[in-house]
Formats: C-alpha cells, structure tokens, sequence
C-alpha cells in the first residue's frame, strides 16, 4: 500500500485512541462507566447502535457478496423498521423505565434470579465467540492483503480498540462511534462515484448490464422456509431477528440505555429505522458496480493473493491453463458486456434480449472457470476459499486512487472497531453487573467495581485477539458455539416477552426459556428442517406458548392456597 | 391479552412526546415505503 494510504490509516487509529481516552471524563463512577449517566443525545445513540451494527464483515463481505450473487441480501433487513418501532412501544420504555445496567437485570426485577443469570450467561458465551470472530475476519483478510503475520493484523484493530474501551467505557464508544460512522459512510459513497467516474459505460448501461446477470433482482415473493433470502423471511423472520437483536442483547440494549430519556431511546432506534435499508442497498450497490467494472478491467482469477500464490507454487500448470481459459471468457464476455450497452441505443427490442442473452452464457462460462480455481485453491490450501470477502480489498488497494484507498482502509477498520469496543462493553458490563456485583461482591464501594469493569473490558479484549488469532484454526469450533447462539436468540425475546405479559411466573419463563431452546434445536438438526431466520420465530413463539399454558397452570393450582 | 404497564416513564410531556414518536414513525414508514419503491423500480427497469 502507498506510505500515503499508511499514513491515513495510521493518522486515523492515532486519532480514535486519543479521542476515546479524551472521552473518558465524567466515568469514575460505573453509572458513567457503563450508561454515560444517561446523558447521551438521542443522534449519538442512533448513530452508535448504527456504527455496532455495520461490522468489517458488512463492508468487506456483503460488498463482496454485492459483486458475486447482487443485491437481494437486502431483503434479510425487511424486518428492521417494523422491529424497531415495536421495541419502541414495548422492550425500551420497560429497559429504560427500569434503570437497570442490563437487560438481563430486569429479568430478575420481573421473574428471578437464576432466568437472569442464564439468559446473562447465554449472551457472555456467544457474545464472547463473537467479538473474536468479528475481530478476525478483517484480521484474516488484512493478513492476506498486506502480507503481514496474522497476529499483527489482529493486533493493529484490536489492540487500539481495546485501550479506548476500556479507559474511556460507553461514553468513548458511542463518540467514538459517532465519527466511525461518518468515516464509514464518506467512503462508501467516494467509492460509488469514483466507480461511476472510473466506468467506460454510463451509469444506465452499467446498471443494464449488472440486470442481465439478476444482480438486480432484490425481491423473492416465494414462501419457501428453506431459502434464507425472501422477502417473507426477511419481513417476518427479520423482525424476529431484529426484536432478539437489538430488544435483548446486552450490546445493544446498552446503547439506547445511555440515552437522556425514553423518548430519546426510542428515536434513536428509529433512526436505524430510517437509514439501515438505503446504507445496506448502497453497501451492496457498491458491490454491483465492481462486478460491472471487473467486466471491463481484467481482474485475477483469485483475488485472496495467499490463496493464489500458494496455488501456484503447488500446481502451477493447472492454475496457468485456468487462467488461459479465463482470459479468453474475459475477453468474450468483455464483447458480450458492450454489445448489451450498444444494444439498447438501437432500441431494437429484440437486440437488447439476445444480446442480454449472449451476455449471460459468456458470464456463465467465466463463472465456471472461476469455480474451477476456487475448488483448486481448496484442495491446495485444505481451506475454504472465501474469495468473496477479498473482491473489494483487491479493488480498493489496485483501482482506487491513493488517499481514497486508505479512507477506506480507515473505514473497514472503523467498522471492525465500533463492533468490538461495543461487545466488549457490553461484555464487562454483564460480567460485572449480572455475576461479580451480583453474586460474588455485592456490597463493594463504587471505585472497586470501576476498577473490576476496566480489567474485565481487558481480559475481554486479550480474549477476543486470542479467539481471533486461532479463530481459522478453530474454524469448527466457532461454528458450533455460532450455531448454538441461534439456538437461544428467540428465546431470549420469547422470555423479555413473557416479561411484558402481566400473569407470567418465573418458573413459566425458565422452563419456557429451555423448551425454546429444545425447540430450535430440533429444527436446527431434526425435522422440519427450515432456514435459520425462521429459527428465532420458532424459539420466541415456543417459549410464549409454554410459559403462558404453564404460568396459568401453577396460578391454578396455587390460587386455592393463596 | 394484557400488557404490563412500563415501571415508569421518564418521558417528561407524555402526550407531545407521543406525538413527537407518531411523526417521526410517519417519516420512518414513508422513507422505508419510499426506499422498498426504489428497490423494486431497480428490479423492474433493470432485471
């Protein structure tokens, strides 16, 4: 990379650090430390809980999967603004009514002691996979890219990340956050016009083009429970999602927890409302449009350069006589490409289709070849090929012009760092609040449970980078706890549900809570197998339904008693 | 079904902050319907 583009990145982690620690006044109490007094305006929690949302993985990966499969991964945010006005009417005035440090504390308020320290221990241990595996997809790709040891990428994002949250606590995070955000969106827009300067067709064509391959189909109206992306899913599976999501989960619920009021929470989650749609079609337009660029520019047959160089080494024969053959359907569907912008000026109808036509089979064709060398790449390697998250790096460091490409370098890392530093607050905030402060020292002096907060923040941090670093190598591992967290999500809201509802008991809500859990599980592994966004209906219906039937058979039973 | 009543509010003005909530779910409802119109122009045009 320029030394530019290093000193842009460089300027910018210097800045976040120093303006994070900056932050740290008004946080010697753990009210400040963990709610920022609730003092927060309402555009700084909006734009925190946008920031925790958009990981690396969102501008690395669903960019990528913009340019390989288009722009119908929208379709998994339907469910969002409807979520979001439905927790302002429900979950937030209870959460933010209650003055709790956690979401999980209000469980206990409402039912007892041991559905909070479950659904409290639930998030630590997804929570905690989770914040290593965010940390590592950036880390993996930054390895790759700049050719630098694994452990150096991972320290570059995490170790900053860490110094910030732990010093300066949820008031660093959601400022900190503040101008992550507007980094994120200044470089996803300056990439979107520099495509459009940089394309040797015009905007129409090259979206005419990205249209003849079905990039631009974004709705799927059928209702099939096995296809993750439709817009059924996306609408009722997403809400669902979206309700676990930001209704219960600690690194969430924490953010609008911070706000000055109810009102304040409320619109800050609707501010997501608002923009999350258009931020994630504009993440995957940018997508599009490399794939369309890439039409016109020839571009390696595999764009993870480890991948590449160790193919070579290993069978160079057979990766030379692949990009022989890539080379040439380049060159056909090059043609093929022009020939769809050239058709519609004749507007001749028929032209458009068969040239439309001709496009498809010489992108099919190329397709295939690629297909070739990622299935190479995999017997090579004995790793799967994740191509996909290396299309944009590949595009940002070799097309950009210097200076854009290390803003958006900047904001990958921005991206990776808000999510983080929010898990990891969220993290030491559940630690603290639901287990130290709950069960082992109750009644310590204010400064004690600071100072227990900021090294739990640390231990999380050394965790996460630990996680991250082994994070291939425990490839499986990761999966199985990722899966296991799918398990619980719904039933979770299924139990904040039963919370609102005025006769539900405690033992209703545990048992409901382990039901729910079994539930999805079935359907995970058993019969009917269906997508995992259905999973969170299955697991908040199921625990509603048994925690109602049983809350009302032991009100029966102990009504003659009482 | 009934709904427990949230602890309590720290809203302030309960009803301008309701009307405050209704208008800006409004707008969030116009620019979803807004943004979903454009998505599918793009599939229509385009696809």
């Amino acid at each position: 990379m320029h030394p530019i583009n290093w000193l842009i990145v460089g300027g910018y982690l210097l800045y976040v650090v120093v303006d994070g620690v900056r932050r740290s006044k008004g946080t010697d109490r753990i009210e400040g430390y963990f709610l920022a007094n609730r003092s927060l305006p309402w555009w700084v929690v909006g734009l925190s809980v946008m920031a925790t949302q958009l990981s690396a993985v969102t501008l690395i990966g669903t960019t990528g999967q913009g340019a390989t499969d288009g722009m119908r991964f929208v379709q998994f945010y339907f469910g969002l603004p409807l979520a979001m006005v439905i927790l302002g009417v429900t979950l937030v005035p209870f959460l933010h009514g209650s003055k709790v440090f956690t979401a999980y504390e209000y469980l206990e308020r409402r039912f007892d002691a041991k559905t909070r320290s479950l659904t409290s221990f639930l998030f630590l241990l997804s929570r905690g996979m989770s914040a290593g595996t965010i940390l590592a997809a950036p880390g993996v790709v930054f390895s790759a890219v700049f050719g630098v040891d694994l452990v150096w990428s991972v320290a570059l994002i995490g170790v900053p990340t860490v110094l910030y949250t732990m010093v300066g606590g949820v008031q660093a995070v959601a400022w900190v956050d503040v101008k992550q955000m507007v980094l994120i969106v200044v470089a996803l827009v300056a990439v979107v016009v520099v495509l459009l300067v940089q394309l040797p067709v015009d905007p129409d064509d090259a979206l005419r083009i990205a249209g003849a391959t079905g990039r631009l189909d974004v709705f799927d109206f059928s209702f099939d429970v096995n296809q993750t992306y439709t817009f059924w899913s996306g609408l009722i599976g997403g809400t669902f999602l979206m309700l676990s999501y930001f209704g219960t989960d600690q690194s969430q619920v924490q953010r609008y927890l911070t706000a000055r009021s109810v009102d304040e929470a409320r619109t800050s989650l609707l501010m997501s409302a608002y923009w999350k749609i258009p931020l994630q079609a504009l993440v995957l337009l940018v997508g599009v449009l490399v794939f369309v660029y890439y039409l016109f520019q020839p571009s390696p047959l595999l764009f993870n350069p480890a991948h590449e160089a160790r193919v070579r080494t290993a069978d160079a024969t057979a990766y030379e006589s692949l990009e022989a053959q890539y080379a040439e359907a380049f060159r056909s569907r090059n043609a093929a490409a022009r020939a769809v912008a050239d058709a519609r000026e004749t507007g001749d109808a028929l032209a458009v289709v068969a040239a439309a036509d001709a496009f498809r089979a010489t992108e099919a064709e190329a397709r295939g070849v690629r297909g070739e060398a990622l299935a190479l790449a995999e017997r090579v390697t004995g790793e799967p090929s994740q191509d996909v998250n290396y299309v944009i790096p590949r595009f940002v460091l070799h097309e950009l012009p210097i200076g854009l490409a290390g803003i958006f370098i900047a904001a990958v890392m921005a991206a990776a760092m808000s999510s983080i530093a929010a898990e990891l607050n969220s993290l030491s905030t559940a630690t603290v609040i639901d287990f130290y402060r709950r069960w082992f020292r109750p009644s310590e002096s204010d400064s004690h449970y600071l100072t227990v907060s900021k090294v739990a923040t640390a231990v999380w941090g050394v965790f996460a980078c630990v996680v991250a670093v082994y994070a291939a190598t425990l490839g499986s591992l990761i999966e199985v706890v990722n899966r296991f967290g799918s398990f619980f999500y719904g039933s979770i809201l299924g139990v904040f549900l039963l919370a609102m509802l005025p006769g539900s008991r405690a033992p209703g809500a545990f048992v409901g809570l382990l039901v729910g859990m079994g539930a999805v599980a079935t359907v995970t592994f058993g019969a009917p197998s269906v997508s995992f966004l259905w999973h969170n209906v299955v697991g908040a219906v199921t625990v509603v339904a048994v925690g109602v039937i049983l809350s009302r058979a032991l009100r029966s039973t102990t009504a003659p008693l009482s | 079904m009934r709904v427990r009543e949230p602890p309590h509010s720290t809203t302030g003005k309960p009803q301008s902050a309701r009307n405050r909530f209704r208008r800006t779910l409004l707008r969030v409802l116009v620019v979803q319907a807004v943004a979903l119109l454009v998505l599918w122009l793009l599939q229509v045009r385009y696809g």
